[in-house]
């Protein structure tokens, strides 16, 4: 037990080792939430305009969803490490080592959460900068944080499923675009639920990226809703934890 | 000596039914190095892949220090060390954090680490350089660097894949030199893969020459070219020193390691079992019945016809083009 915890925190450690190494990387994470919040916050604004819009701005309404997707996004990316590692021999390295088997993954997952609770904080900075007011405080950030390193966990999980089950970049690349854009968008994240048509509006309702959305969007509107945070947090963290055991159990099938 | 690396009847048939490894027997004692020679795709990876515990054989076993590579994968894993073909470096991270990131996945603690990283790393020439990314490392630097990193947990087997692929002369030379240091300072065991004849010959005590999956041939480098056929003894007489000629060919005939002889211009040409010890015998013959010798020489089989005699073709030949043999071995690595 104490080994397979050192080997997941190696793992991890080797992750942000790299995300730590690569300044374009870091340079990205900042640039991107300017540009969808600065860009499209702008460009959208008059949406706030329109009777039933449920924030003030609709930069406010946006930063939870921005920061949603830039989870999904750290999160794919994560999950396809994996595949980079196999083709370059690094897997085999690794699995050629005593290392538990189910710590390649989790340590990959450890690692994707932690990267983006960083970029969570970064785009808040940004959003803060932006004008929007964070109506819960300091706390309600924490838990905005939070949440955002849950979602990056059940996402990473199926984008580790897939790359164990797909195991080349070229077949992942096509199935992770076929699948994050439309997650994206039938989700809460970009468009309010209720001015949304019915029929989408039932999907979102089941999207789990929208459980994650709804209580950081409360969040940053300023409300402790308890009840709906109780029930968001625990759909997402079952979720995640539910696709951590699939993503260990591929990974662990596609490797002796 | 214990045997340290036992397999029987070892075959990987790859899903769609390609036939890697074909029913191999092979046993390898503590302290030996021992090569495997084949050309591209002769079944050399999936044989390390089966024993290094990343591939399960489709049918036979394999014991690696008494453990069953199947059945006690764990166990097997902690004992040896295994460096691939791939030169798996991180090169995102230093030279040093990849040796005590190797450390870590063999759970050795800080302390062996930096002892032991140290030794590795000044073993392979690295320690002046192991704060730089490796990203900066020459390809023979990333090899050194893989090499070390496999040495870290001082495994009693170190399994090495094609160790000097694609390397030029030097570096070749000092990998030679540090596999020959690692058996005769720590007594390790070494299994290595080859398609260069003249690193199987200089570097293994013995060889196994494998063709299509299957094993061909097994012995020391001399064992093989004994097999093959002897040493070729060639005789020039002196000018007129040639008097009793009818004597010679049936004189040296009856000498029992002699195999053929055969007179051809003014030169006798001996086929014997081992040149060194039979060419005195050969002298003190030919001077009993009065013949005088001009000159003697000798040409010993090469890894070269050994590797024709058992498998029919020149090594060479079947040397893929650089792009095919990547192109084969990813469709390896994705069929896994």
């Amino acid at each position: 037990m104490k080994n397979m915890l050192s080997d997941i925190w190696y793992i991890c450690w080797r992750e942000m080792k790299h995300f730590w190494g690569q300044k374009v990387r870091i340079l990205m994470n900042i640039v991107q939430p300017l540009v969808w919040l600065g860009l499209m916050g702008n460009m959208f604004s008059n949406i706030s305009a329109i009777p039933g819009f449920p924030a003030n701005s609709y930069l406010q309404f946006m930063t939870p969803g921005v920061i949603a997707m830039i989870s999904i996004f750290g999160a794919t990316f994560g999950g396809m490490s994996i595949v980079f590692d196999r083709r370059f021999g690094y897997l085999n390295k690794l699995l050629a080592s005593p290392i538990s088997r189910v710590s390649v993954p989790m340590g990959k997952m450890l690692a994707s959460a932690l990267q983006t609770g960083i970029q969570s904080l970064i785009i808040i900075l940004i959003a803060l900068a932006l004008g929007v007011n964070f109506g819960t405080g300091v706390l309600g950030v924490l838990v905005i944080v939070l949440i955002s390193m849950l979602l990056t966990l059940a996402i990473s999980g199926i984008a580790l499923s897939l790359s164990a089950v797909l195991k080349t970049q070229e077949s992942l690349m096509a199935v992770v675009n076929f699948l994050i854009m439309p997650l994206i968008f039938t989700s809460n994240a970009m468009f309010p639920t209720n001015m949304m048509p019915k029929w989408l509006a039932s999907i979102a309702s089941f999207n789990p990226i929208s459980f994650a959305v709804e209580p950081m969007r409360d969040l940053v509107l300023g409300s402790w809703k308890w009840g709906t945070l109780a029930v968001d947090i625990l759909v997402i963290l079952g979720f995640g934890l539910l696709m951590t055991a699939i993503a260990t159990l591929l990974f662990r099938r596609s490797v002796v | 000596m214990d045997v340290l690396i036992e397999a029987e009847k070892l075959t990987k048939v790859y899903p769609g039914g390609v036939l890697a490894v074909d029913h191999i027997d092979l046993s390898v004692k503590e302290g030996e190095i021992f090569g495997f020679l084949g050309p591209n795709g002769a079944g050399k990876t999936s044989t390390i892949m089966m024993l290094v515990t990343l591939s399960h054989p489709t049918e036979g076993r394999a014991l690696i220090a008494g453990w069953d590579v199947v059945h006690d994968r764990s166990r097997v894993r902690s004992v040896l060390g295994y460096v691939s073909q791939d030169i798996a470096v991180d090169e995102y991270l230093t030279g040093w954090e990849n040796t005590l990131l190797q450390g870590k996945l063999y759970h050795l603690s800080i302390q062996e680490i930096k002892n032991r990283g140290r030794e590795v790393l000044e073993m392979v020439d690295l320690w002046e350089r192991k704060n730089d990314l490796v990203q900066t490392y020459s390809g023979g630097m990333r090899k050194r660097l893989d090499i070390a990193c496999g040495l870290i947990h001082r495994p009693r087997i170190l399994f090495l894949d094609e160790p000097t692929l694609g390397l030029d002369i030097q570096t070749r030379s000092r990998i030679w030199e540090y596999i020959r240091r690692l058996r005769s300072e720590h007594n390790m065991t070494i299994f290595l893969t080859t398609h260069y004849m003249d690193e199987a010959d200089k570097l293994c005590d013995r060889i196994a020459i494998i063709d299509r999956g299957k094993l061909m041939a097994l012995g020391t480098p001399l064992e093989l070219k004994h097999s093959v056929g002897g040493d070729l003894v060639t005789i020039q007489f002196a000018e007129n020193g040639n008097e009793n000629k009818e004597k010679i060919i049936p004189t040296i005939r009856q000498l029992p390691f002699v195999e053929s002889v055969k007179e051809k211009d003014s030169q006798l040409l001996i086929v014997t079992k081992d040149g060194n010890t039979s060419i005195p015998l050969i002298l003190s013959r030919l001077h009993d019945i009065d013949t005088e010798v001009a000159s003697i020489s000798m040409k010993r089989p090469s890894l070269d016809d050994v590797f024709l005699f058992y498998t029919g073709r020149q090594l060479r030949d079947e040397e893929a083009s650089a792009q095919d043999f990547y192109r084969m071995r990813r469709a390896i690595r994705r069929a896994r």
